[in-house]
This record gives C-alpha cells, structure tokens and sequence, in this order.
C-alpha cells in the first residue's frame, strides 16, 4: 500500500484500453461513485492493482461543504470504494453539491468564511471517523467569489488543512484558473500553501472564453498551466501528478504527448 | 426346457438377441469413436495462427459474416476521414486511400467513389472479389471450416443414421416377435440424439477460431459499446475491432449521423460469440452500383456520373 507516486491519469471506462497500455503507469484515480460498494471494481481497474498500480478512490457527491452533516451511507461507499482497491487514501472536494435537499450537479464553491471552515471540519472529522485511509481534499476551481469572503483562498485551505488531519489535493489548474478569473498571483498563493501537506496534484485541460479561463478537463493542458506546475515543483515537488482528462478524447498519441509534458514538467519519469 | 426351446425358435433375423446387442454396441462404438475422431481432427483448426495476429477484418469474418467484415472496413475509413455519405445516403471517397489499407477497404473505398450505397457495398464484383479472398485466407489459416469439409461432416454423420436406421428394424422385428428389446431401445434412442446433434451442429468456425475471439473479447473489452469507448483514442485500427467485435452498435456510436445518412443496419450488442452468415452465395451484377443487386430500389442508387464503372 504504497502512497500515489509519479505521474498518473484519471481511469475512465471510456479510455481504460489506453490506461491499460501505458508500460511506466504507477498510479491512477477513479471516481468514487462510479465504483459499486459491493464490488467488484471494473476488470480493468483489478489488472490494474495486480500490476501494482495505486489507484485512488476519488469522490464527487460527498458535499463536505455541505451546511447539513455528510451522509455516512456516502462516507461508507467511499471506505468500502477504498478497501476494494486497497487505496492508501481517498480524496474529496472542499466544495458543496447539495444543499436544502436540492442536488445541484455540479461542485459549488464554499463562501470563504469563519462559518465555513466550521463546517468544512465538523464534516472532514465526520468522514476520517469512518474512513480506513487518509483523506486529501481538493480546492476547486470556481468563477466567482462570495460577497461574504472574510478570508482569502490561502488563509481559508491553510486553516481547514491546520484543523483536520486532511492531506491536500491541490489542483494547479484550478489555481491558473482562480487567479486568471480574479486576476490574482497564483505564485503568490503556492508561496502561503502549506505545500509539505500536498498528497498529490491535479492537472488538467482548459479553455479561456469571454475572459474567463473554464476548468473544462475537455481541452488540452495549456502551457501556462503546465509552467505552474514547474513552478510548484521547484518550490515543493509533490510525491505525484495526475492528469485529469473527461471528454473529448485525443487520438492516443496527444493523449501520451500530454502525459510526457506533464513529466517533463515535474521531472517525474516518463509513464509513456 | 420350453423357453429354451422357444428362445431359439423365435430369434429375430436367427440372430439372437444377447448376440445381436453386443455385435451392434461394438459397432455402434467403433463408428462413433471414428466420427468423434475425424471431426475433432477437421474441427480443431491446429494451424491457426495466434489470435493477436488476426486483423479487425478477419476477425469481423468470423464473429458476423461478410456484412460485418464490410462494416469493420468502413469504420476504419470513415474514421479515417476518407469515407463520407451523400444527401440520397449514397457513399462518397473523401480523400486518397490510407496507408495500410487492406483489400476489402481498397475495394470498399473504391465502391464509394462509384457512389455505391452502405447496403449495395457487399453485392459490387470489389467488394464480392475481396471477401472472397478474405474468406479463403480464413479457411486457408484453418479458422473457417469450409464448406466442402462441413460436408464432409455432416456425411461422417450419415454413418450413425444407418446404425440408428439398423437399431430402429431391429427392435421393430423384435417387438413383432414379441422379444425383449429394451437394450436396444436404450442404445439406439441415445445414438439417435448424438446423431441428431452432429448433424445439426456442423460449426463454420474452428475451435481454435473460438478460441481466439473468446481471446480477443477479453483483451478488448474496453471497446464494448457499455464502457463507452472514447473512439478517437483508440484509432482507426480500434475502432475496426470494436465493430469486428460488437457490431454496427460500434459504428453507431462512434458516428451516429453517419450510420444514419448511410443507412446503415443497427445491430443489437451480443454478448456470445455471434454466428458467421453465408457463404458467400450472392454475387454482383454487371459491376457498378446502379446494376448491382435487386434491392437498389428507393433513395440509394448512384449520383452523378459515377455509374455503371
């Protein structure tokens, strides 16, 4: 049970035939949800473990955001999810789904307040109550800010990190994306991170439309993104990377151009 | 003293029963055992190659016939952007026929540029002249049983139905002479269903073409229409397997407008291993698609001046 290392990709069904033929692959993530509690995990996931490849259970509906408690029939799925593949952690996003009853379908941004950090923890504490592993949480990416925000995005994941046990998920793309749609530094944010505490980073693609920069996962990894990334590594490599690629799938070759970029960018050996 | 007498008074045919049912179970026995043998022998396909050496197209002969042969072809084009469909569903050459292309698709590439319809493809002299070639290949590589041997089967058969017809006069001779014959009835009534069975199921794939697609099944799975596959990441070369594999349902998914326009049939997704159509009975017309087949009938047909090649 060795933690995520190197570079890694997002194993979807719809690309599993590529994932499978990639000689130096390490690691992987698959989406929680998408895995049955019951088992068993798709084949390919299994061929993927038996080749000693880390796979880490990555959840999208537990809403840790969320102002009512976390579900724990959604925090068992997610252990059960873990135990299954024999992850060394899960990962979530620090962002809401549902609120009032109402599902919202996409991941919301948290307002960056006091109130919120509470909330944020009660519910992290919650899941590491039930959860076997470690649980890294993810910032996300989002096109506005709240009226409300007492802190800033530093203050706010540093406070939730030094409250919980939580490793963090950062997701460089979303940090380009923060500070293109805020028009902030992101130097300035990887400089106050507690980078020490970062389990494993997100990369993915994108598209800028209208002046604002779309976290798609559909697009290639534009190179400033990628030159983020550099800059992270410089300051504090992560143990490992991992591409996130969800639609609009490129011919194989782009696919693996894309992975050797992203280990280029970080130093981490070739998976290609 | 007057059974005995009676017993050999009353053998059937002067043969008597204890004799006869051994005589006939030894034979039975034999010819079975000889049938058994040289269907296993014609059935085992022992110099088949490997399955990873089978092409999309090859494979598609064996899981679905001709037809699906065709289609693996025109998915590997039409992914390949060099086949496109004209507004009466009329197949178009879009671009110069790629590298590595087999001789089904240079044949299926060249129906296009004669304007020929998705359906009138398998009928057009091309197309017919290299399925031909690639079902010879097929049975050549001892994956396809050809037709000539499937006959020689279901003959090896015949053998068993004279031992039945044998077993069925003697136990009508026996019943007429009031003689026990539940043995018999026994040995010929199971006999009967064996025949029946290798008659019936006289395979036109090999054993190890069974083999090698239950093979490929496995190693391809992620190309199975329910993962959804992500098409243009696996190429034109997965995209050909997927169809050779699961059917049109492939080449629907993979372009909807297109199966569409073209009129392309929509297969349901099978799970087992498919049945192989036809042996290749129908044959083109005169050559080109305005002549070719009898089904022409409606929007199909040829455009432009492209007729008649």
């Amino acid at each position: 049970m060795t933690g995520p290392h190197g570079v890694g990709i997002g194993w979807r069904p719809e690309i599993a035939g590529f994932v499978a033929e990639l000689p130096g692959l390490r690691f992987v993530e698959v989406i929680a949800e998408s895995v049955p509690a019951a088992g068993p995990p798709p084949d390919a996931l299994v061929e993927l473990r038996q080749r000693g490849v880390t796979v880490v259970p990555h959840g999208v509906r537990l809403s840790l955001g969320g102002a009512e408690p976390v579900e724990p029939a959604r925090v068992a799925h997610l252990a059960a999810v873990a135990e299954l593949v024999a992850a060394p952690l899960v990962s979530e996003h620090i962002a809401f789904v549902r609120a009032g009853g109402l599902e919202a379908g996409h991941l919301l941004p948290l307002p960056r307040t006091r109130e919120a950090v509470d909330v944020v923890c009660a519910n992290v504490a919650r899941a590491q109550a039930d959860l076997p592993v470690p649980i890294a949480l993810e910032p996300i990416a989002a096109l506005f800010d709240w009226p409300d925000d007492e802190l800033d995005e530093a203050a706010f994941l540093s406070e939730i990190l030094a409250r919980t046990d939580a490793l963090l998920l950062l997701d460089i793309a979303n940090v380009h994306a923060n500070a293109v749609n805020r028009g902030t530094d992101p130097l300035a944010l990887l400089d106050r991170l507690p980078l020490e505490r970062v389990a494993y980073v997100h990369v993915a693609g994108g598209a800028e439309q209208g002046g604002f920069y779309h976290d798609t996962h559909t697009d290639p990894v534009p190179a400033p993104v990628l030159d983020l990334l550099t800059e992270l590594c410089e300051r504090h490599r992560p143990p490992a990377v991992l591409l996130e690629r969800d639609g609009r799938y490129p011919p194989a070759p782009d696919l693996r151009a894309e992975l050797d970029a992203v280990a280029a960018a970080t130093g981490f050996p070739l998976v290609t | 003293m007057i059974e005995l007498a009676a017993d050999f008074d009353f053998d059937t045919w002067g043969v008597p029963s204890r004799t006869f049912l051994i005589i006939y179970l030894v034979a039975t026995v034999v010819v079975v055992v000889g049938v058994l043998i040289f269907r296993r022998r014609t059935l085992t396909g022992r110099s088949a190659p490997p399955a990873d050496q089978l092409g999309p197209q090859q494979v598609a002969y064996l899981t679905g016939g001709e037809d699906r042969a065709v289609w693996s072809s025109v998915s590997s084009l039409r992914s390949q952007g060099v086949l496109g469909v004209g507004p009466g569903g009329e197949l178009t050459a879009d671009g110069p026929l790629p590298t590595g292309a087999t001789p089904l698709d240079q044949a299926v590439h060249y129906a296009a540029s004669q304007r020929c319809s998705a359906r009138q493809l398998r009928r057009t002299e091309w197309v017919t002249r290299a399925l031909d070639q690639l079902r010879d290949g097929l049975s050549r590589h001892d994956l396809l049983v050809t037709p000539e041997r499937r006959a020689a089967l279901r003959l090896g058969t015949l053998l068993l139905a004279v031992m039945v017809a044998l077993g069925v006069a003697r136990i009508v001779a026996g019943i007429a002479n009031d003689r026990p014959v539940w043995y018999l009835v026994f040995i010929v009534g199971a006999l009967a269903v064996l025949t029946m069975v290798l008659f019936v199921r006289v395979p036109r794939r090999t054993r190890a073409a069974d083999a090698a697609l239950l093979n490929l099944r496995h190693r391809n799975r992620h190309l199975a229409p329910g993962s959804n596959p992500a098409y243009a990441v696996y190429g034109a070369a997965g995209t050909a397997m997927a169809v050779a594999l699961y059917g049109t349902a492939s080449l629907w998914a993979l372009d909807p407008a297109f199966a569409q326009q073209a009129d392309i049939q929509r297969e349901t997704v099978t799970g087992g291993a498919g049945t192989v159509t036809g042996d290749g009975g129908t044959t083109a017309g005169a050559g080109g698609c305005g002549s070719s087949g009898g089904d022409s009938g409606g929007g199909g047909g040829c455009g432009g001046g492209g007729c008649g090649g």
